[in-house]
C-alpha cells in the first residue's frame, strides 16, 4: 500500500537447448519482464550476442499474416469476441493442422471471387454512367459511328451554337448545359469541331454499344442486379463461415501470437554459441516460485539467482501493488504518470478521494441514479478491460453522488422529503414564498477550505517522505526541511488569519492575551511559523520563495468543490423553474389547447435541462475531481515516470498452455 | 443622481439590481480570463499529445491550471448573490 510492489532482479543461464522449454514457462507464468539485452559491451558480457529466435518463427509469422486477413475480412478481434471454451494446446493444434488451411483456401476463394463480381459491377455501373447522355437519343448507337463519309460528334455546350458547314444538329436541353449530336460530313470535320471548341464544347465519347442507350442501360442494371445477388449469396456463405469458425480464428490467432512472442524471446537475450543468459524482474515474492519450476522443467538444468536491486540507479519496473477496490484508481494515474519504484504510491488516496469529491460536487441522487444506469448500460456494450476500469470508477462515483445526494437532500434539484442532512445547497430561485431556509454557502466554502488545508498539508507531508527516500547526502536534508517549510509557512498564514479574525467552523485566536509590541500569542507564533518555514525553503532553492503566494491559490482552489457544485444546483433549479413554474403549472390551469401546448413546452425543457446539466456535471465532477489531485495534490509530492512492469506472456483468453 | 421621489424600496431593488451585476461581472470577466489563458495552453497541449499521447494527463494538467481564476469569479458570485 503506498508504495509499488516490491521487485527482484533474476538472472538465468542455460544452455541453449533448454532455452525452448525454459521461454514456455517462463510465459506460462507470467511474471518475468525480460530486460533486453542491448549489446553495448557491458561488463561481464563480453563474447555475447543477440540470441536467433528459435525453431518456427518464420512459420508462425506467416500464419498469423493470413489468420488476421481472414480477421479483418469478418470484422473479427480478438479483444471484443468473448471466450465461450478454452481451447487446450493440443486440441488448438490440431484444428490449426486440419481445419485451418480448408478453412483459409475456401475464404480466399469465396472472396477472390466476390473481389472480380465486384470489379465487373463497377466496370457495368460505369458504362451505365457513359450510356446516361444517350437516353434522350432515341438512335441506335451502333448507327452513330462506323461511317467512312460522316463523323458522328456527340457533347456538352453551355449556350446554342451555330454551325456554318453542312451538317444535321440534335439538341437536348438540360439545365446548365445542353447535350448535342452533329453529324458533319469528313471534310467539314475540323472546321466543325473548331465551332464547336470556340462554344466551349465538351467531347464526350460514343459507347461501342448496339441498341438504344434506355435499351442498354436496362440490360445493364439488370446484369448489375444479378452479379449483387451473387455477391450477396456470397456473402451469406461468408457470414456462415465467420459464425461457424470464428472462435477457431481467434484462437488461432492467440496460440499464433504466443508462438511468435516465445520463439522471438532469444532476441532479447544475451547468448554465445552454448548457452544464454537472460535478465529480467520478478515480485519479490515470487521468485522462489518461478525458481523452482524452471528447475523441474529443466529437470534441474538451469542456473538461476537472484541478483541485488539498487532502486536508485537499476530503473526498476513498477508494478502497483492495490487492494482491489482501489485497482480502478490506477487508470487516473497512468493519465498522469506511472510512479517511479522509490516514490510513495498515491493511488489509495486517489480511489477514495476521486469519487467523494465527485460526489460533493454532483450531490443529487437523481443525477446519481442516472449515471449508475448509464454506467450499468454501457458495461455490456463496452468491450476492453480499461474502458471497464474507467466504468468502475463512474460507478463509485455515481454511488457517491447518490450518497451525498441524500446528505443534501437532493433529487434533480427538488428537495426529498427530509431536510438537509449536512449543509444546505438549496438555493432561492423560483422560491416566491418567503422564508426558504437557502443554501449554507460561508459554511460549504470553509468546509472547502479545510479539505484544501489538509490536502496541501498532506501533499507536502509525502513530499518530505519521497524526498528522505530518493534524495542523498546534503541535498537531502535542505528538501525534506523545505517540504516542511512549506507546511509551516501554511499554517503561520492560517494562524495569522485566525488571530485577525473570527471565522465561523475555524478555530478562533482573536481572544488570546497580547505578548510583546501588540502581538498576542497567535502572532507570535505565526511569525515564527513563517519565518521558519521561509529559511527551510530558501535553504533549498532561493526561487521557491517567489512560489510561496501559490499556498493560497491552491487552498483556495478547493473551494470549487463548493462552487462547481452550486452552480449544477442552481443550473437544476432554473431547469425546474422554468419548465414548472413557468411552463406546466400555469398549462395545468387551464386544460385549453394552447394550455396542452404549453405542458408539452415544460416537459421538453425539463427534459433537455436535466440531460444537460447531467452532462455538464459529470465532466465537471470528473475533470475538477481530477485536477484537485493532478494539479493541486501531486505537484506538491509526486513526480512519476516509473516504468510499467510488463511480464513476458499474455493473458491466454481462448486457448489453455 | 439621487432622485428625491426614491423610495426606500427602489433603493433596495436597485441594490440587489447592482449585486446581480457585480456577481455577472464577476463569473463573466473571470470566464474570459481563464479562456484567454487556456487558449494557448490548450493549443499546445493538442499539438504536444497529437505527437505523444501520453502526454495526454500532462497537457490536460497543465490546461486546467487557469481555471482556477474563474472558480474564484463563481465563488465571489456566490458570496454575492446569496
Amino acid at each position: 500500500m503506498l508504495a509499488p510492489k516490491p521487485m527482484g532482479r533474476m538472472l538465468i543461464v542455460a544452455s541453449r537447448d533448454q532455452a525452448a522449454p525454459i521461454i514456455n514457462e517462463l510465459y506460462r507464468e507470467h511474471m518475468f519482464h525480460i530486460e533486453d539485452y542491448v549489446e553495448q559491451g557491458q561488463g561481464g558480457y563480453e563474447g555475447f550476442k543477440i540470441g536467433t529466435p528459435l525453431k518456427g518463427a518464420t512459420e508462425a509469422s506467416a500464419e498469423l499474416i493470413k489468420v488476421r486477413a481472414i480477421e479483418n475480412v469478418f470484422a473479427i478481434r480478438g479483444e471484443d469476441a468473448d471466450a465461450k471454451q478454452k481451447l487446450s494446446a493440443p486440441e488448438i493444434q490440431k484444428k490449426i493442422e486440419q481445419d485451418l488451411p480448408g478453412i483459409e483456401k475456401e475464404i480466399e476463394g469465396l472472396t477472390g471471387a466476390r473481389s472480380k463480381l465486384d470489379t465487373k459491377a463497377k466496370e457495368y455501373e460505369q458504362k451505365i454512367v457513359e450510356l446516361a447522355p444517350f437516353k434522350e437519343i432515341p438512335l441506335d448507337l451502333a448507327l452513330l459511328q462506323g461511317f467512312k463519309h460522316f463523323s458522328v460528334l456527340a457533347g456538352y455546350v453551355p449556350r446554342d451554337v451555330t454551325i456554318s458547314v453542312p451538317h444535321e444538329i440534335q439538341v437536348v436541353k438540360g439545365k446548365e448545359r445542353s447535350f448535342v449530336l452533329v453529324v458533319v460530313t469528313e471534310n467539314d470535320r475540323a472546321r466543325a469541331e473548331r465551332e464547336l471548341q470556340e462554344a466551349q464544347f465538351q467531347s464526350v465519347s460514343i459507347p461501342a454499344e448496339t441498341g438504344t442507350a434506355t435499351a442498354r442501360t436496362a440490360y445493364y442494371t439488370e446484369q448489375i442486379a444479378s452479379l449483387k445477388k451473387e455477391i450477396e449469396a456470397i456473402n451469406v456463405k461468408l457470414a456462415k463461415i465467420k459464425e461457424s469458425h470464428a472462435d477457431l480464428l481467434v484462437a488461432c490467432e492467440e496460440a499464433f501470437r504466443a508462438r511468435i512472442e516465445q520463439t522471438e524471446a532469444p532476441l532479447r537475450f544475451a547468448t554465445t554459441s552454448k548457452v544464454f543468459v537472460a535478465e529480467g524482474w520478478v515480485p519479490a515474492d515470487r521468485i522462489a516460485a518461478l525458481s523452482a519450476a524452471l528447475d523441474k522443467v529443466t529437470g534441474g538444468r538451469v542456473f538461476v539467482s537472484e541478483q541485488p536491486v539498487d532502486p536508485a540507479h537499476d530503473n526498476v519496473p513498477v508494478e502497483y501493488n492495490n487492494p482491489d477496490f482501489a485497482k480502478p484508481a490506477q487508470l487516473l494515474m497512468d493519465v498522469y504518470s506511472r510512479p517511479t519504484y522509490t516514490e510513495v504510491d498515491p493511488t489509495l488516496v486517489l480511489s477514495i478521494m476521486f469519487p467523494i469529491f465527485f460526489g460533493v460536487i454532483v450531490g443529487d441522487v437523481g443525477y446519481g441514479l442516472l449515471m449508475l444506469a448509464l454506467c450499468i448500460g454501457l458495461w455490456k456494450f463496452m468491450k476492453g478491460d480499461e474502458v471497464h476500469q474507467f466504468l468502475k470508477i463512474l460507478r463509485n462515483a455515481s454511488i457517491m453522488s447518490i450518497i451525498f445526494g441524500l446528505l443534501f437532500s437532493e433529487f434533480l434539484g427538488f428537495e426529498l422529503p427530509w431536510a438537509p442532512i449536512i449543509y444546505s445547497r438549496h438555493l432561492n430561485i423560483g422560491v416566491t414564498e418567503a422564508g426558504g431556509h437557502g443554501a449554507a454557502i460561508a459554511q460549504l466554502l470553509i468546509i472547502s477550505v479545510w479539505v484544501g488545508i489538509l490536502y496541501v498539508t498532506l501533499g507536502r507531508a509525502l513530499g518530505m517522505i519521497n524526498h528522505a527516500r530518493q534524495d542523498h547526502g546534503d541535498h537531502r536534508l535542505k528538501a525534506v526541511l523545505a517540504s516542511l517549510g512549506w507546511i509551516t509557512v501554511m499554517w503561520g498564514i492560517l494562524i495569522a488569519i485566525w488571530s485577525m479574525f473570527p471565522i465561523p467552523l475555524m478555530p478562533d485566536l482573536t481572544g488570546l492575551p497580547i505578548v510583546a509590541v501588540g502581538l498576542s500569542v497567535g502572532m507570535v507564533l505565526a511569525i515564527v511559523f513563517i519565518v521558519m518555514g521561509v529559511i527551510f525553503i530558501a535553504r533549498d532553492a532561493v526561487l521557491e520563495i517567489i512560489e510561496i503566494p501559490t499556498i493560497i491559490s491552491h487552498v483556495l482552489s478547493y473551494t470549487r468543490l463548493t462552487a462547481v457544485g452550486l452552480s449544477s444546483v442552481a443550473i437544476a433549479m432554473v431547469v425546474n423553474y422554468m419548465s414548472i413554474g413557468m411552463f406546466i403549472n400555469p398549462g395545468m390551469k387551464s386544460l385549453s389547447i394552447v394550455g396542452i401546448v404549453m405542458i408539452i413546452v415544460g416537459v421538453l425543457i425539463f427534459l433537455l435541462g436535466h440531460a444537460f446539466n447531467l452532462a455538464l456535471g459529470m465532466l465537471d465532477g470528473g475533470l475538477h475531481s481530477i485536477r484537485l489531485h493532478y494539479v493541486e495534490f501531486f505537484t506538491k509530492f509526486y513526480k512519476g515516470g516509473g516504468r510499467k512492469y510488463i511480464p513476458f506472456g499474455m493473458k491466454r483468453k481462448f486457448t489453455e498452455d | 443622481m439621487a432622485d428625491v421621489n426614491m423610495t426606500l424600496e427602489m433603493v433596495q431593488a436597485s441594490q440587489v439590481g447592482m449585486k446581480a451585476i457585480g456577481a455577472g461581472l464577476a463569473v463573466g470577466l473571470t470566464g474570459v480570463g481563464t479562456g484567454v489563458a487556456e487558449m494557448g495552453i490548450g493549443a499546445a497541449a493538442v499539438g504536444a499529445i497529437a505527437e505523444n499521447k501520453d502526454f495526454f494527463g500532462l497537457g490536460l494538467l497543465f490546461t486546467v491550471i487557469p481555471e482556477t481564476i474563474v472558480i474564484f469569479g463563481l465563488v465571489i458570485a456566490l458570496l454575492l448573490l446569496f
